[in-house]
């Protein structure tokens, strides 16, 4: 064992000495008294130990140098961890609005529904609004949820919205905002989405003041609930007109109070042959006709329509037994016979959809020819604003016939029917 | 017992250090972290080597279909010439008759009699009933989809529905679509050949012609107005059959792959189904299967 210790002493001594050498090795320097900076050393530990040498036989400013070594080596180690965390964390993606564009396009009545709600990235709002800008339709359709917006009462989160809204206007296109989606705290425990007892008809007039307010300049069309007239749009409470007409009632006053200039947009019946009676559906134009009886002229500046083809051609000719592209015309001859031919008409969703296997497809280039000819329609017909189709693109394959709606992949490859709306926009 | 480890001790004053020609080094070799090191090694090594892996969990529905000797298949029999009715009520089609050869080779290698049921089910609830066991797999033309892999397992593909090169049947020239640069190409508008034939237009710069169906681009094409048509196995198959004076020169171009599906606790019933899609490739049944189906 003392062979071992007296071992361990050479092996210090020698250590020693070998580090010695070292340092004088690398010392440019060698004058006498002042420490020579090692290959550990940087240039201020140098400085330190000068300093403190200089300062020998001075206890308190020795113990104070010594603590500013130790701060300093302190703040050296953090400085590099900052830069390794900085080096290793990836770099911000930078989106940002851009110049202001225009619309090309030689039928301003081009639309299409949106789906941003559910788009995370900022990159991909962007990039969505620039190819609707593309392909030549002005007008967008977008869903604004009021739960997403107003998750808890009275605190509103616009950023997503503004996201959106902001991208969109900066394409030149003009936003239809769609509002719904009842939040948790406005409805029962374990109730639907779209379930809004008639006493909280005011919570959410007071969100539609909230939105007008906020995207007042920026936003000039509402679209009020989704196709009231089918029972799970509406939670399941029952359909009636009366009951969303008093809806519109308690939300016109308030957006007018926000914005008078806003221009609310009612209906966006789902077209359906329900037969009388049905708990699921109320045939749209019997709804329609029911919602004038409750007095819901006053109350709405425009009706939003719902117009699919399914499988039938764009110019099929409407018939109170079919639904097609044209049954516009017929909710349109109602409001004509209740007073309201001064009013504009939006077509807020429509289309057709060539899925191989839905029974409600039709053929890949049928649908082209047929949405194409519906646009054509539309632009002729002198009530209508804008004709805005479902749907762009989904962030995420809905994997199942919807996906043979849209008209970009979510990866946004653009689809056939894209080029060739866009080949007939210019 | 010495506290730490000598690298080649000749002396004292070499234990340390490491000479080379310029600088001298000091090197400390602590006996902890390597001894540390090595048990960690060791136990890790020894997990891994020496414990078995626990036996896999039994695949219920495998086991099942062989006791009761049936092979349940969720279907949609709504479209030809996939899966249809014979107007007897009877399930006929390229998917049918091979979830009957896939169990006419199970009876087979389990010397046991196992048939089909087919069970119907909406296209777009085929995942939902499967996951709920109404049936052991869905066999009804579904194309492969990498979302769902969480979801359940897919076989290996037993057919791309891809858009393939389809040429004259005296055309010897065209063996790819790089053939096809600068000439006449005829697709059906808004298919996934016209996809395809849109995204290399630009680079081989041929003449896309676009019709109103698979069987008016390929009439075009015997009548010498396109040089090439992009379209799926089926439709040049259905055509070749009516008219002729058309074939396939290329590998589909773009893959629209079907696949089985079972739930994602049926690791037995996939190797099995796979085993026989296989085996069913090698020997030239699956071709047969395709010529007496998908080409009629």
């Amino acid at each position: 064992m003392r062979s071992i210790r007296q071992a361990r002493l050479v092996q210090s001594q020698r250590i020693k000495e070998v580090r010695a050498r070292l340092r004088a090795a690398f010392c440019q320097r060698r004058h006498a008294g002042v420490p020579c900076p090692t290959l550990s050393m940087n240039f201020a530990q140098a400085l330190f130990r000068q300093a403190r040498s200089g300062a020998e036989g001075q206890g308190a400013w020795r113990g104070l140098l010594r603590i500013a070594e130790r701060i300093f080596f302190i703040a050296k180690i953090i400085a590099l961890a900052i830069i390794i965390a900085a080096l290793g964390a990836p770099p911000p993606i930078l989106v940002t609005l851009g110049a202001q564009q225009t619309v090309q396009t030689k039928n301003s009545k081009m639309g299409i529904h949106t789906r941003l709600t559910d788009e995370v990235d900022e990159w991909k709002i962007k990039k969505s609004v620039e190819m609707v800008r593309a392909m030549g339709a002005p007008w967008i359709v977008e869903y604004f949820p009021w739960g997403y917006i107003e998750a808890t009462e009275g605190q509103y989160d616009w950023t997503h919205a503004d996201l959106v809204v902001d991208h969109a206007r900066r394409q030149g296109l003009t936003v239809i905002a769609r509002l719904g989606f009842v939040p948790n705290w406005a409805r029962p425990k374990d109730s639907v989405i779209s379930y809004l007892d008639e006493s909280r008809y005011s919570y959410f007039a007071n969100f539609v003041y909230a939105f007008a307010e906020h995207f007042r300049g920026r936003i000039r069309y509402l679209v009020i609930w989704n196709e009231p007239n089918l029972n799970f749009e509406v939670g399941y409470r029952g359909v009636d007109a009366a009951s969303y007409t008093r809806l519109l009632e308690a939300v016109y006053a308030r957006a007018k109070q926000a914005d008078p200039s806003i221009q609310i947009l009612a209906g966006a019946l789902a077209p359906t042959l329900a037969p009388p009676g049905s708990l699921d559906a109320m045939n749209d134009l019997e709804y329609l006709q029911k919602m004038y009886d409750a007095g819901a002229r006053a109350y709405f500046d425009a009706l939003a329509v719902h117009a699919y083809g399914w499988q039938e051609r764009a110019d099929a000719p409407p018939a109170p037994t079919r639904v097609n592209f044209r049954r516009t015309e017929l909710l349109r001859e109602i409001m004509v016979k209740n007073g309201d031919a001064g009013k504009r008409v939006f077509i807020t969703e429509g289309g057709w959809n060539d899925h191989p296997r839905w029974t409600k497809a039709v053929s890949p280039a049928q649908r082209i020819e047929e949405t194409l000819s519906a646009y054509e329609i539309g632009r002729q017909w002198e009530w209508l604003d804008a004709l805005a189709l479902w749907a762009f693109r989904y962030p995420f394959p809905a994997q199942s016939y919807l996906d043979y709606f849209t008209f970009v992949t979510p990866e946004f490859d653009a689809k056939p029917i894209y080029f060739e709306v866009q080949k007939y926009a210019r | 017992m010495p506290s730490r480890f000598i690298l080649k001790c000749k002396s004292m004053q070499d234990k340390f250090v490491i000479r080379n020609s310029k600088f001298v080094f000091p090197v400390r070799v602590g006996t902890l972290p390597l001894t540390v090191a090595a048990l960690i090694a060791f136990v890790f090594i020894a997990f891994v080597l020496w414990f078995p892996k626990p036996p896999p969990k039994p695949d219920g529905t495998w086991t099942r279909i062989v006791e009761e000797g049936v092979f349940r298949v969720g279907i949609d029999p709504s479209f030809p010439p996939f899966e249809y009715e014979d107007g007897n009520g009877n399930v006929i089609g390229f998917d049918a008759a091979l979830a009957v050869e896939i169990a006419r080779q199970w009876s087979v290698e389990n010397e046991k009699p196992l048939r089909v049921e087919f069970v119907y089910s909406g296209y777009d609830g085929l995942y939902d009933a499967l996951k709920a066991a109404q049936f052991d797999a869905i066999l009804s033309a579904l194309p492969y989809d990498p979302r769902k892999t969480e979801d359940v397992r897919f076989s290996f593909s037993y057919f791309n529905g891809g858009p393939l090169i389809v040429a004259r049947a005296d055309d010897d020239k065209t063996k790819t679509y790089f053939d096809l640069a600068k000439r006449r190409v005829g697709v059906e508008l808004g298919s996934s050949g016209d996809a395809f034939a849109r995204r290399w237009q630009r680079r081989l710069q041929y003449d896309l012609r676009f019709y109103h169906s698979p069987a008016e681009a390929l009439r075009a094409l015997t009548r010498g107005q396109v040089d090439g048509v992009f379209t799926d196995f089926i439709a040049q198959s259905d055509f070749a059959r009516r008219e002729g004076g058309v074939k396939i020169v290329s590998q589909p171009l773009a893959d629209e792959l079907l696949v089985i599906a079972v739930r994602k606790d049926s690791p037995t019933l996939l190797a099995q189904i796979n085993a026989v899609i296989a085996a069913m490739k090698k020997d030239g049944r699956m071709e047969k299967l395709m010529g007496e189906w998908l080409s009629q």
